[in-house]
């Protein structure tokens, strides 16, 4: 009967890695074929322009960056942080604030605030067992109303509160430095990211934890990890990455506001399961993930092309997300793993 | 259909179901008489599941022909299986939890007055339903909060209600103590004497001998033999199953006791146990005895750092453990195999090897960067050691079979080297095969200097694993026996109470004889 299973355990094994996370990437060239051929036919204009590509990576680099993060919170198997799109605009806020005190400890501020939300999720989420889901949703409209009590509901930019213009530049270039005039400061910070999140996933102990927290929570605690550390550093990774994200988004829009990351939750847990990943936990990888932004940011650019609306968008990201998490479930529940 | 077909409520006839690469069932022909309890004994991986799953309707594809009641009919559908009267109990339940006993007995058919629901009529044929299995509950009580042997009754009650003609029974005494059992037996009879056919499939052979009419065994797929039960010695069984001869199961050794490793004193956790004291020495096996809900599993659970002790102290080589966490006692050398080896033992969804690795995955590797290489020789030596089947450490172990992933539970837990390993039940509802791997790896690791502690409701076990059994009773240690004094027979006696004990102490030795064939199961 074991060999019947061969097939079962398929996407367990290397090859069946390799294949999922290519899928992603598939697609992602499907959609660059299917802009193409808009442009051949002349339904949309300048898709295939350097300019236009460079768009579509800048848009990827901020979401996936904050997908390369809550991958983390995915594998070990507490589905996502819904509290990144304040998370963003809080720390945007903060940077802008401490601006006047230089760029640096601008910086730093954002990111102990960040890492404070990170570890509130993490101790709640992982020592007292919340549902990671409806707390991190919480703590996304308590920290929207912190937002709206301390800067009583105005826009904050970074050029007012008497900032030195040394400080707003540079803050100005962290979305908008461009290596060689060509790739954006955000873009070389997702490839970093990538590259490290992959190395840490896969080849350092904690990845094996998260994996193990992740595959098989209580199996996992019973030998010995310690699985409320894992699930802490998962949230406060993702609240690190949604910190670097937001200080980018309030950089591009030069303006500190609460909806500054609005909609950067659900955008990077489409990401997250189109590049494989399952909601489970302990399956799929960064590249993969990596694939399922590249998806995200051309089918955005393809459908502002379009000239669909943002709430269309939101619909049609909406319908694909549905989609991935349905079929998954069926090819998983028809493999006789309905535990996905 | 011939003059002795008369009678038959089942009958499959060449029946075969083919897995990718594989034949789960081979060519099976297999029959039931109406009235008849019939055993099916297999090891794990014989084929018995998937013969059932196939009358449960699960596979649309089987070849050969199935009659139940002497007609033809095709089982593609678990719908079609129920609706020709056949009733499957589980081993593990399929009750929803957090809902009544009334509702998981009458769900999709609860009784409706208009649109309402008639809780008065419910109630009055679930506790007609409850009584046919003699349990006397309130039936607006939530699954979660009884007991697992009320539980197994309430599904027994629930497939009851749908009528079956034909009723199989996947180890249902698994989760039941042997009062329970007893009473279950007498439920069984009633059954069969109101013409139900039974299919029993048990891994426990004292049970089949006390209550089925036939046997039929199975080894790779295949039927080996269909045997009316007075006709056939457990040790015939036996041997049909694992295709050899099972003697010497529990060949004893000279053991090398050392020093105290565990000192236990006057230790509480109240309403589970109270003022529990013992020790435990290197290379010891301690065995621990009782029935269910006398503590032992809190107990253990306490050793290992899972729960707090109210009071008391616990002495490992002479200093005290303590810690908050499992991964403390750990670290310093306490492992514990869980009783529960699907959620709490094992990531079924991952491999063999990681499994293994899962407890020492900081000890593997001295930065954080993890180094999978340096447990290969060990994860090779573990998986020879105990045949872990198939030998492929990159295997989901949730394709493995129940014996084989029990292997790997006690794999992981040799992986990490551990002081005092503490078994719970390390070898329930595995295959004979398996059975003796662990059992003969148990022994070698306590010759290596390892305490292990034991427990176990398998009797024949505890006699022959431990060099001294502990009694549990209600809570508190009773009774000390050194392993000469052991016996399936004394030990069950000790555990349910002093006064039965003395009468057989002095059958003892007769008893030992009869372990090695009692064991096989």
């Amino acid at each position: 009967m074991s060999d019947a299973l061969d097939k079962r355990s398929l996407d367990s094994n290397s090859v069946g890695k390799i294949v999922n996370a290519a899928g992603s990437y598939g697609i992602a060239l499907l959609l660059l074929a299917l802009g193409a051929l808009l442009q051949f036919t002349g339904v949309i204009h300048s898709f295939l322009s350097v300019q236009n590509m460079l768009n579509i990576v800048d848009t990827v680099a901020l979401v996936g960056i904050v997908a390369v993060g809550m991958s983390f919170v995915t594998y070990s198997g507490h589905f996502a942080d819904m509290s990144v799109p304040t998370t963003m605009g809080f720390t945007g806020y903060v940077c802008i604030e401490l601006l006047r005190y230089g760029f640096i400890p601008a910086i730093i501020g954002a990111l102990v605030v960040g890492l404070l939300i990170g570890l509130l999720n993490g101790f709640v989420v992982g020592k007292l067992r919340a549902n990671p889901i409806i707390w991190t949703l919480a703590v996304n409209y308590v920290t929207m109303g912190v937002i709206r009590l301390i800067w009583v509901n105005k826009q904050i930019y970074p050029d007012m509160r008497g900032s030195g213009q040394e400080a707003v530049a540079l803050f100005d270039n962290i979305y908008r430095f461009r290596f060689f005039n060509l790739i954006g400061l955000p873009v070389v910070i997702l490839i970093i990211l990538v590259i490290a999140g992959q190395f840490v996933m896969t080849k350092t102990t904690f990845g094996v934890k998260v994996k193990l927290t992740g595959s098989a929570f209580r199996a996992a605690k019973f030998s010995g990890i310690n699985v409320e550390r894992v699930i802490m550093a998962a949230f406060v990774l993702t609240a690190f990455t949604a910190t670097i994200s937001g200080l980018a988004v309030t950089s591009l829009s030069r303006v500190g506001a609460w909806y500054n990351g609005a909609g950067y939750d659900f955008k990077a847990v489409t990401a997250i399961v189109i590049g494989g990943m399952t909601l489970a936990g302990g399956r799929g990888s960064i590249l993969g993930v990596l694939g399922g932004s590249l998806i995200i940011g051309i089918l955005n650019n393809v459908m502002t092309l379009l000239g669909v609306g943002t709430f269309s968008q939101d619909m049609v990201r909406g319908a694909i997300f549905i989609a991935v998490v349905g079929v998954s479930a069926k090819s998983l529940r028809s493999l006789g793993r309905d535990d996905a | 259909m011939s003059e002795d077909d008369i009678g038959l409520a089942l009958q499959m006839r060449n029946v075969r179901k083919r897995f990718p690469g594989t034949i789960a069932v081979d060519d099976v022909s297999f029959e039931v008489y109406a009235g008849e309890v019939h055993a099916l004994v297999g090891e794990n991986g014989a084929g018995k599941s998937t013969l059932m799953k196939m009358l449960a309707g699960s596979f649309d594809d089987y070849e050969g022909q199935i009659f139940i009641n002497s007609k033809e009919v095709k089982l593609h559908a678990p719908t079609t299986a129920k609706k020709y009267g056949i009733g499957m109990i589980y081993q593990e339940l399929s009750l929803a939890r957090p809902i009544s006993i009334v509702e998981n007995l009458l769900a999709g058919r609860l009784p409706r007055k208009g649109l309402l629901l008639d809780k008065a009529a419910a109630r009055k044929q679930a506790l007609a339903l409850l009584k046919r299995v003699g349990l006397e509950i309130d039936p607006d009580l939530p699954i979660e909060d009884i007991s697992p042997h009320e539980a197994q009754l309430v599904e027994i009650a629930k497939v009851l209600g749908n009528n079956p003609c034909i009723l199989v029974m996947d180890e249902p005494t698994s989760a039941l103590s042997r009062e329970e059992v007893e009473r279950l037996f007498a439920i069984i009879d009633t059954l069969r004497k109101r013409g139900i056919a039974i299919v029993y499939i048990s891994h426990h052979l004292p049970e089949i001998f006390r209550i089925a009419d036939r046997v039929t065994v199975m080894r790779d797929g295949k039927k080996i033999a269909t045997k009316a039960i007075g006709e056939i010695s457990r040790e015939e069984i036996v041997q049909m199953m694992v295709g050899r001869s099972v003697k010497e199961f529990y060949k004893r050794d000279e053991r090398q006791i050392g020093d105290t490793r565990l000192k236990v004193s006057g230790l509480s956790r109240f309403g589970f146990f109270h003022d529990v004291a013992f020790e435990a020495k290197q290379g010891e096996t301690l065995g621990i005895c009782g029935l269910s809900g006398a503590g032992r599993t809190e107990l253990a659970r306490v050793l290992v750092g899972l729960d707090r002790a109210d009071e008391g102290r616990i002495e490992l080589d002479g200093h005290e453990v303590q810690g908050r966490s499992m991964a403390e006692f750990l670290e310093k050398g306490i492992a514990y195999l869980t009783e529960d080896r699907k959620i709490e033992g094992l990531a079924l969804r991952l491999a063999v090897d990681e499994n293994i690795l899962a407890p020492i995955v900081d000890r593997l590797s001295s930065s954080a960067v993890y180094s999978k290489s340096k447990g290969k020789s060990l994860i090779e030596r573990l998986v020879a050691e105990l045949a872990i089947y198939p030998p492929d450490p990159g295997r989901t172990v949730g394709n493995l079979s129940g014996g084989n992933q029990q292997k790997v539970l006690l794999a992981k837990w040799l992986a990490s080297a551990p002081k005092v390993l503490i078994l719970d039940e390390p070898t329930r509802g595995v295959d004979i095969g398996a059975k003796m791997t662990i059992h003969a790896s148990i022994e070698k690791l306590a010759r290596e200097g390892c305490t292990v502690i034991l427990i176990s409701s398998d009797l024949p076990e505890l006699v022959g694993l431990s060099d001294r059994v502990l009694i549990m009773r209600k809570g508190h240690f009773t009774r000390e026996m050194q392993y000469q004094e052991c016996s399936e027979e004394s030990l069950l006696l000790a555990a349910n109470g002093d006064a039965a004990y003395g009468a057989v102490v002095g059958s003892a030795g007769e008893a030992n004889g009869a372990t090695a064939a009692g064991s096989a199961r």
